[in-house]
């Protein structure tokens, strides 16, 4: 029941832009001796870029050395001398600018070869796969951001009434943020976490009436006592969405970026992301997609096109959330849903592939490449053969950076990979 | 803490109603009934009902369904044109503009309690045309005959679309369906096994959806004998339907779901207490009519364990607000309005339909919530009676600021709000900014933001 002590407790929790979700209640048992670690992941944030269409991988980080990369794609390698040198083996695509000063800052990590077993090449059904981690055969009613929310969010106390995650664009909400209790909504711009109208000094005085420390529920005379439960946690939750719609609005009007964002679709998002993380919004995870990467043809310039704005995007992001504070707690996966073939088709461009590397970036990464670049002699019917399965990056982000037990998340164990550099 | 509702006599909670002095039949009853029945009485509704009697009420609004339900609807015209078009987004404004606009409310609240029933979604299924079908079905049969929805169901392409199983072989039946069949259909987890789902499975080998049709391939047809829910013989998929009819974990899923969804969202309702209108329904032979009449004018449903104890859904505080006052407005706005906030119709979030409950409440759907009436009530399209907010209220008797504000809270909220809020939305009226209509909307949108206009 929330009773109206609940409710301060609530709103001071979101106006204080501590948390949510309470210390301590969704600490898994094999994991409550790290909990010092936990504690202070307990505000750790992860923005997710989906790179959907297959980003081409090789043409991304650059197997600069290997004369193999060159034989299999005579018209589309990065040469040599045009890519960005990240080490004696690896560059990266000459748009990746951004992200080559990223690396320099210690700011970025890649891993390698990023796949699964027995790969598949139908773009929705290898999505499906990395959201859900789970292969056909299996009911997927959920996906691994969605498990990760519900195991994070307190069983059966006062529903959590905060915004656990929010997905920005315009197309169906991703399968991964999919639970079967916790509801993210789906936005497209920042204006729906504010309330609109101009009823001036009526709403104001009714909203820091209803969030003011004083406040009580409204008694509801002749009503059964479980009827106050359903009211009080409107109550409670209207105290916590008129007080987020406050600091939202704040955080509009304050909010100086000192950060030149890309004019781009994700530009804007990375931007109002910033904002919403500024604002105390306590949102745990993020996702945004950028879609175009299925390049069958023409490859060269589209693909030099989608990565300046991934990287340009990503770049400024990392870099305004360091500037405001904020660049410790926020990491940024970005993934594919596949790489491509190896060899380039006649088309200029190349077909679905298979492993691909996944980036991430954020001040707590431990930068530099995470193993070896791909093996070009040893393919899988024509595409590079995983390294490193997707599910061990995600457990690693569950249970290192977002402080979870990535069992339940990933549906088995997996060793954890060296991907922050805080590492206890 | 303990439920009061584990001290009710069942007996006494599903005997009919009847007016007392604690319980006079009264506008905050007769509003309860129409907006559980439907999204909320229309204004002559509301009159014409306080000199009715309850019984009277619902036995003539189920009667009344029964026989809509197969006869043209506002709203067909428009659906047909959106067919031709073919655009699955608009099917969403056709169904809202038929529910806002049908006489018979239940009817439509029924078919939408079994949309997310059996829930079926148009971006998936991406054929209007099978989708519209669909729900006709579920319109046909919503108040109707249980069994036969189902039999319906099972062979409805939009649904085996939606599930995966157009195709169904011999060498590989599609346990998809036949799973959803018991889990979600008819029984609930744990009333099953999975060598029933697998069985179940066989029995349907042979079902395809063929050009958008359904047929039955009899090559593909498993002739073998199965074993399902403790029978066995060569079963087929009407066979297999009927067996999972007669599980009697059937009218109990079936009765605890309406319960929840006519009569109060928490906690659900133990089976001790279902159990007299779980008879009812067995003993009615799974006919819906009766069971829908038995709850809808039962001692419970007019009790405080029923008043204002569910969340509304997105389409029943939008929807609701509009009828209650008269309202049209632009429905293609509305209805993606309402998907914005949870409730896209023909979009339903996953094969589980709506949670509804307090799924439906978080700080992004609230403001969504307070903003989309905001839209509404700004839009010119937007009109009350033909005329503005203000001058319709005074056609009904309410002039005076007091008057506003007394009317508003009387039709739309389900529960009382307190002296200091009810001075805010006086204040906003008398002394708010804009002309008198322009105030009027405000203090309606002002109510909206109210946790107690949140309770249907």
């Amino acid at each position: 029941m929330i009773t109206s002590m609940n409710r301060r407790r609530l709103l001071k929790s979101s106006v204080g832009g501590a948390l949510a979700l309470g210390v301590g209640t969704q600490v898994p048992r094999g994991l409550r001796a790290a909990a010092s670690v936990l504690e202070n992941r307990q505000d750790s944030i992860l923005v997710v870029v989906q790179l959907s269409g297959g980003n081409d991988g090789l043409n991304t980080v650059i197997p600069y050395t290997d004369e193999a990369y060159y034989r299999a794609r005579p018209q589309l390698a990065i040469q040599k001398s045009d890519a960005l040198r990240v080490d004696a083996e690896t560059g990266l695509h000459p748009e990746l600018s951004g992200f080559s000063e990223l690396l320099q800052d210690g700011l970025l990590s890649i891993v390698q070869g990023v796949g699964y077993e027995n790969p598949n090449r139908s773009h929705f059904e290898s999505m499906d796969i990395w959201h859900s981690c789970r292969r056909k055969s299996e009911p997927r009613a959920d996906g691994w951001l969605g498990r990760f929310l519900e195991l994070a969010e307190p069983v059966n106390a006062t529903r959590s009434n905060q915004v656990a995650a929010l997905h920005l664009g315009k197309n169906e909400q991703p399968l991964a943020l999919r639970s079967q209790r916790v509801q993210i909504p789906s936005v497209q711009s920042v204006d729906q976490f504010r309330l609109t109208g101009h009823q001036g000094d009526a709403l104001r005085e009714w909203v820091s009436r209803l969030t003011a420390p004083s406040a009580s529920p409204s008694s509801a005379a002749g009503l059964a006592s479980s009827a106050d439960d359903l009211l009080g946690f409107v109550q409670s939750s209207t105290s916590s969405a008129l007080a987020a719609s406050e600091q939202v609005d704040q955080a509009l009007q304050d909010y100086q970026t000192g950060v030149d964002y890309p004019d781009s679709a994700l530009g804007k998002q990375l931007l109002t992301i910033a904002q919403l993380i500024d604002s105390g919004i306590q949102a745990r995870i993020y996702y945004v997609e950028l879609d175009g990467f299925d390049t069958h043809a023409q490859q060269a310039a589209t693909h030099a096109n989608l990565l300046r704005q991934w990287s340009d995007a990503v770049t400024a992001l990392v870099r305004d959330l360091e500037r405001h504070g904020h660049g410790d707690r926020v990491c940024v996966l970005s993934f594919s849903e596949f790489g491509r073939r190896v060899a380039e088709n006649a088309s200029g461009g190349t077909d679905h592939g298979a492993a691909a590397p996944v980036v991430l970036a954020g001040g707590g990464v431990a930068a530099g490449v995470i193993g070896q670049p791909p093996n070009l002699e040893d393919l899988h019917d024509g595409d590079v053969k995983y390294q490193v399965d997707y599910r061990q990056v995600y457990a690693t982000l569950v249970r290192e950076w977002l402080g979870g037990d990535p069992v339940p998340v990933v549906g088995q164990d997996f060793e954890t990979l060296p991907l922050f550099a805080a590492q206890a | 803490m303990r439920h009061e509702l584990e001290d009710i006599d069942p007996a006494w909670a599903w005997a009919p109603f009847g007016p007392s002095d604690e319980q006079p039949w009264d506008l905050r009853l007769v509003t309860h009934l129409f907006r559980r029945a439907g999204l909320a009485a229309g204004l002559a509704q509301v009159d014409q009902a306080l000199e009715s009697d309850p019984q009277a009420i619902v036995a003539e609004m189920v009667e009344r369904s029964r026989l809509a339900a197969t006869t043209d609807q506002p709203g067909d015209e428009l659906s047909r044109t959106i067919l031709a078009s073919g655009d699955s987004r608009r099917l969403s404004a056709a169904w809202l503009y038929r529910f806002l606009n049908a006489p018979e409310q239940l009817l439509e609240k029924m078919t939408l309690f079994w949309h997310g029933h059996f829930a079926t979604g148009a971006e998936k299924v991406n054929d209007a045309r099978m989708m519209w079908d669909q729900n006709t079905l579920l319109r046909k049969h919503a108040v109707g005959y249980f069994p036969e929805l189902v039999h319906g169901i099972a062979r409805d392409p939009a649904m085996l679309v939606y599930l995966d199983s157009v195709s169904n072989r011999k060498s590989h039946p599609n346990e998809n369906f036949a799973r959803e069949l018991m889990e979600l259909f008819c029984l609930g987890e744990g009333h099953y096994s999975e060598r029933d789902v697998q069985e179940l499975a066989r029995c349907f080998t042979g079902w395809e959806i063929r050009s958008r049709r359904f047929r039955k391939n009899r090559y593909q047809q498993d002739r073998g004998t199965k074993s399902l829910l403790g029978q066995s013989g060569p079963f087929d998929g009407e066979d297999g339907i009927e067996i999972v009819l007669r599980q009697p974990a059937m009218p109990q899923f079936i009765c605890q779901k309406l319960v929840k969804f006519l009569v109060c969202d928490e906690p659900p309702l133990s089976p001790r207490l279902l159990a007299p209108l779980v008879s009812e329904f067995r003993e009615q032979g799974f006919q819906l009519a009766p069971l829908l009449q038995r709850i809808l004018g039962s001692n419970l449903f007019f009790s405080r364990h029923s008043l204002a104890r569910k969340i509304r859904s997105p389409i029943e505080l939008v929807g609701g607000l509009l009828r209650a006052l008269g309202g049209t407005t632009n429905v293609v706005e509305m209805a993606t309005g309402l998907a914005g906030i949870g409730q896209g119709l023909f979009f339903p979030p996953n094969v589980k339909g709506w949670d509804g409950g307090r799924d439906w409440i978080n700080s992004s759907t609230l403001l969504g919530r307070a903003n989309l009436v905001q839209r509404t009530l700004s839009s010119p399209k937007t009109r009350f009676q033909g005329a503005g907010l203000a001058e319709s209220l005074e056609q009904q008797g309410a002039s005076s600021p007091d008057e506003v504000v007394q009317w508003l809270l009387e039709r739309l909220l389900a529960t009382p709000i307190d002296q200091d809020q009810r001075a805010i939305l006086l204040s906003e009226l008398t002394g708010g900014t804009g002309d008198r209509e322009q105030r009027t909307r405000n203090t309606l949108h002002l109510l909206s933001t109210f946790p107690e206009f949140q309770l249907g």
